[in-house]
């Protein structure tokens, strides 16, 4: 008995004493940062932001178009002098609960003044409360499903929520088709796929249209063929398809080679130049909408899709988009406040109204939620256009 | 004073350690008795969605979800345990760990009870609850200089850590027991041990029963610290990951189990820095170590060797 | 419909059965689950999409280059992996098991790196071609995927009973001391065995990439999981057992979502490896005899 107890108390007091370590040498780095931390160079105001992103995992690499979205921002919002941001990005590995640790991480760092993220709905749902609690504003720029900024006053989103975009898409879609019946598919293990999908079949209710039949996948598969011929045999007009582009491109690639022409609509994960890439001429016909429009001659989205792939080598997308408006944002919002105090940031953060980014008009709404306008588009011969 | 010290990030982590190192024991005590059960993710979610729904839609208290949680899980344990005891070795592991994604699957799909994927928001925090329970008799984390969230955190990481003690003790203090005695030797040879005279069926069923039991308390733990579950948490990662813990530290000894957990929470966090390759440090971590030491880190041998060196240091 | 469901769940079910074979013979041979197996495959479909898709090189020999690199790889996973472990004292039976996970962790993340997290789009001509037979359309891919999972079956079962080094296989998966001692060059045996299966996945991950159009890193941990489930269902080490146990899964995945509830597609296979386990612990076609050995 003597001998255990030895043990137990030896283990208990190494993980005791590793923790108090560790607390001891974190503080005085902190203490560091809170000198530089919001001290006024030249009058620019200057801010550090924690980012989550969901950089290594399935996943990875929604969170490596967001992070390059940021990069991109933080370079051209320094650029211009106004403010100037420092980012610390952290790792979430798509996890809840690593996506926690993170955020305590940027949480005890008391020179940090905001966070961006993290990436899934699913890490925002566990991380927001704990942010709103500790007085620390933070904001999703991929997080769409329904309820988020309503979490608390310190909780905000710039990413389309599903709510906004897939009503609208199907409204147009529908408008246009005169689409009578209407098949679903989605991913139901993944949050964000169950989410649109909630959205979708509310709307398609609201709107009086008959469902044929409702399909689901799962995570980590490639053959939709079952789900197809299923979905090809009730006749729909039209599929409402709530997938990541990732999976949505090769549903409607097998669904193409199976003699399946008519449209369909996805919602914002969708909504991807990727999906031409992987699907190539099946990807015709799909009918998503979206802040962020690709092809769009607007000088400002021309601009940034340059300057995107000359530094990153790749086109982006809606997530870095939106991660590179969300960082404007911030500036924005620092720059009413004057200061890097959380407090101050928060009130001006919330004041957001009209701020014109690159992907058009943006304010928030009373709980934090976005106001903009999104447009419908199509795929029509390999690129996107705007859906008429 | 102690506002300063406590950093609510370390804090957190020490949570998370706790937590696995509960997970870690859940595979450790079936494994003594020569069980390898993958299903600890199962086990783990039946835990917490008992209780969080518990506690969401009943308003129980924390304490009343978190116990009936783990007796879910525990019974859930009996009811697989009985009929899995026919089988052995991998047969087994790949049984519990099917167990384990049917149960994840139920997750996703009941979507009226655990509004599937998307997962269970607003779950009671057991710090936040704490801090009330404290503030109605009259104390304020101020009182001793530290602030609520401090406080938050300060009193998880003292609720777990107390549990894992708890828990610490009664396994070793079982492991030399008659109850421990017959386990082992089941584990060295269980036809030797039937013939003993060993009722190997019951002492295989406490063993496996306890294993749910324990991940079943971990799960209810791990929601109501994290505030929110989903399917996603449940997974076949986090079966591997938590067969892990046990294997890496030393699948021999429980001590073993507690250094695994605490090494492998710890380790991505001090590889944050590198975290586009820890994955891959992770991966190659697992091959070096099984090649150089298959048993784990720590086995009898080297815990021996070290007390020896301690008690010759300790006679000079 | 119901014909249409049929000849997907067959193209599904063969390729079940390819992944499965390769999970067999290991651990027909070493008792080892090779938890790797799946992201083997994973790494043969990206061989498949790199040298047909990037450098533009005819199908076979995307298949050939398929079946050198996972060649290579098991090798690689023998001789660092599984050897170190071989014959040591005291090595718990799971040893391998973790190991194995190790280097499927590795894999699947360094092809993270390598290619992205996305899917990668498999295009051959070879993929277009379809004949109808009235409404139904059937692909060529969906025939050869079953003719090659048939022919690998024959020819591994062949193989393992007519010749020499097949026999040597079985002796060692009978009794490794004994093989040895009866001059059976076990050491090459092993690595044969592990380097076959790795090219059999190989040939799967090109064969999935064709059928499905899409490769992705995580591809192979889903398959993984639905290979183990059928070696247990079809009998552990069982060639015949592996086929015939894909064949079912991939019917019976096919069928539950055509006139069941999707949703519950991935837990089928689980689902039923607890039913057999509890009534068959051997499998449909094991012997009782390869139940004891673990």
């Amino acid at each position: 008995m003597k001998g255990i107890s030895r043990k137990l108390f030896s283990i208990l007091s190494i993980i005791m004493l590793l923790l108090l370590a560790a607390c001891g040498g974190n503080n005085t780095g902190s203490e560091t940062n809170t000198n530089e931390g919001s001290s006024n160079k030249d009058g620019v105001v200057s801010a550090k932001f924690g980012v989550i992103a969901y950089l290594t995992g399935a996943g990875a690499a929604y969170g490596e178009a967001i992070t390059n979205g940021l990069k991109l921002a933080q370079k051209d919002i320094n650029a211009l002098g106004e403010v100037n941001i420092e980012l610390v990005i952290e790792d979430s590995a798509g996890k809840a609960d690593q996506a926690l640790n993170a955020s305590q991480k940027i949480m005890s760092d008391d020179s940090i003044t905001a966070i961006i993220g993290p990436t899934l709905s699913t890490e925002i749902f566990a991380v927001a409360p704990e942010a709103d609690l500790n007085g620390i504003p933070i904001m999703g720029t991929s997080t769409t499903v329904d309820g988020i900024p309503e979490i608390g006053d310190y909780v905000f989103r710039n990413a389309v929520p599903e709510s906004l975009a897939i009503p609208a898409a199907i409204e147009k879609a529908v408008e246009r088709t005169g689409a009578k019946k209407v098949a679903l598919i989605y991913g139901n293990d993944d949050a964000l796929t169950k989410g649109g999908f909630d959205v979708m079949e509310r709307t398609v209710k609201e709107m009086g249209l008959e469902i044929t039949t409702i399909e689901t996948y799962q995570d980590g598969q490639s053959d939709y063929n079952a789900q197809l011929t299923k979905i090809k045999n009730t006749n729909p007009d039209l599929i409402l398809a709530s997938a990541l582009y990732n999976e949505g491109a090769v549903i409607m690639d097998q669904a193409r080679k199976m003699g399946i022409d008519i449209p369909f609509v996805g919602g914002n994960g969708f909504n991807s130049p990727q999906a031409i890439e992987i699907a190539g001429d099946a990807a015709n016909g799909l009918i998503v909408a979206t802040p962020y429009f690709g092809e769009s001659t607007d000088p400002k989205i021309v601009k940034f899709n340059e300057d995107y792939e000359a530094e990153f080598g790749k086109k982006p997308d809606q997530f870095a988009a939106q991660a590179y408006d969300g960082l404007f944002i911030y500036a924005d919002a620092l720059k009413r406040a004057g200061s890097a105090d959380r407090e101050a940031f928060r009130e001006a953060l919330a004041e957001t109204k009209d701020l014109e980014g690159i992907l058009g008009k943006f304010s928030f709404d009373e709980v934090g939620d976005v106001i903009m306008n999104v447009t419908v588009l199509e795929i029509k011969d390999g690129k996107f256009i705007e859906f008429e | 004073m102690l506002g300063e010290i406590l950093n609510t990030y370390y804090l957190q982590i020490g949570s998370f350690i706790l937590i696995n190192i509960m997970l870690a024991i859940s595979v450790y005590v079936p494994l003594s008795s020569g069980q390898l059960s993958l299903g600890s993710a199962g086990f783990m979610g039946v835990g917490a969605y008992t209780s969080a729904l518990l506690t969401i839609h009943f308003d129980l208290p924390i304490v009343i979800g978190i116990i009936a949680g783990a007796l879910a899980a525990s019974i859930l344990g009996v009811i697989v345990g009985i009929p899995s005891l026919r089988l052995s070795g991998v047969y087994l592991a790949i049984a519990t760990l099917g167990l384990g994604e049917v149960i994840r699957v139920i997750f996703v799909n009941w979507d009226t009870l655990t509004k599937g994927s998307v997962g269970l928001t607003g779950i009671p925090q057991l710090g936040r609850e704490i801090l009330e329970f404290a503030r109605g008799l009259g104390f304020e984390p101020a009182m001793i200089g530290i602030k609520n969230n401090q406080f938050v955190f300060l009193s998880i990481f003292i609720v777990l850590l107390t549990l894992v003690i708890v828990i610490l003790w009664f396994v070793v203090r079982q492991q030399n027991s008659r109850v421990g005695r017959a386990l082992s030797s089941i584990n060295q040879d269980d036809k030797a041990a039937e013939s003993m005279g060993i009722n190997i069926t019951y002492y295989k069923v406490i063993s496996f029963t306890q294993g749910a039991f324990f991940a079943g308390l971990a799960g209810a733990l791990f929601a109501h610290v994290i505030g929110y579950i989903s399917p996603a948490d449940f997974s076949y990662h986090r079966a591997v990951e938590v067969l892990i813990f046990t294997v890496f530290g030393g699948s021999e000894v429980i001590i073993g189990s507690v250094f695994g957990a605490f090494f492998l929470t710890l380790m991505p966090e001090v590889l944050r820095f590198v975290s586009e390759f820890r994955y891959i440090i992770y991966g190659i971590l697992l091959i070096v170590l099984m090649a150089v030491r298959p048993q784990g880190i720590l086995d009898a041998n080297l815990l021996k060797k070290i007390k020896i060196k301690r008690s010759k240091g300790g006679v000079r | 419909m119901l014909l249409e469901q049929i000849i997907n769940g067959i193209t599904l079910g063969s390729i079940y059965a390819i992944i499965a074979l390769g999970f067999t013979l290991v651990f027909g041979v070493l008792g080892i689950i090779n938890m790797a197996h799946g992201e083997i495959f994973m790494v043969g479909a990206f061989v498949g999409v790199t040298t047909t898709g990037v450098l533009g090189w005819p199908l076979w020999m995307a298949f050939i280059a398929a079946i050198v690199v996972t060649s290579i790889l098991g090798y690689l996973l023998e001789r660092f992996t599984l050897r170190p472990l071989r014959g040591k004292k005291g090595v718990s039976h799971l040893a391998p098991l973790i190991s194995t996970i190790g280097v499927s962790i590795l894999l699947e993340n360094l092809s993270h790196h390598i290619f992205g997290a996305g899917n990668k789009p498999f295009n051959t001509p070879f993929s277009e071609i379809s004949i109808n037979i009235g409404s139904i359309t059937v692909y060529l891919v969906q025939i050869v995927i079953f003719v090659i999972s048939i022919l690998l079956m024959i020819g591994l079962t062949v193989w393992l009973s007519k010749t020499k080094a097949g026999k040597a296989l079985r002796a060692t998966a009978d009794n490794l001391e004994t093989a040895s001692i009866l001059g059976v060059d076990t050491k090459k045996i092993i690595i044969l065995t592990v380097v076959v299966a790795s090219a059999i996945g190989g040939i799967a991950g090109i064969l999935v990439g064709m059928a499905f159009n899409s490769v992705s890193p995580q591809m192979g941990l889903s398959m993984g999981l639905k290979g183990l489930a059928i070696i247990i269902l079809g009998g552990m080490g069982n060639v015949k057992g592996a086929m015939v146990g894909g064949l079912i899964l991939g019917l019976s995945e096919t069928m539950l979502v055509a006139y069941g509830d999707s949703g519950y597609r991935d837990a089928i296979a689980f689902i039923m490896i607890i039913v057999i386990l509890l009534l068959r612990p051997q499998g449909i076609f094991g012997s009782k005899v390869s139940q004891e050995r673990r």
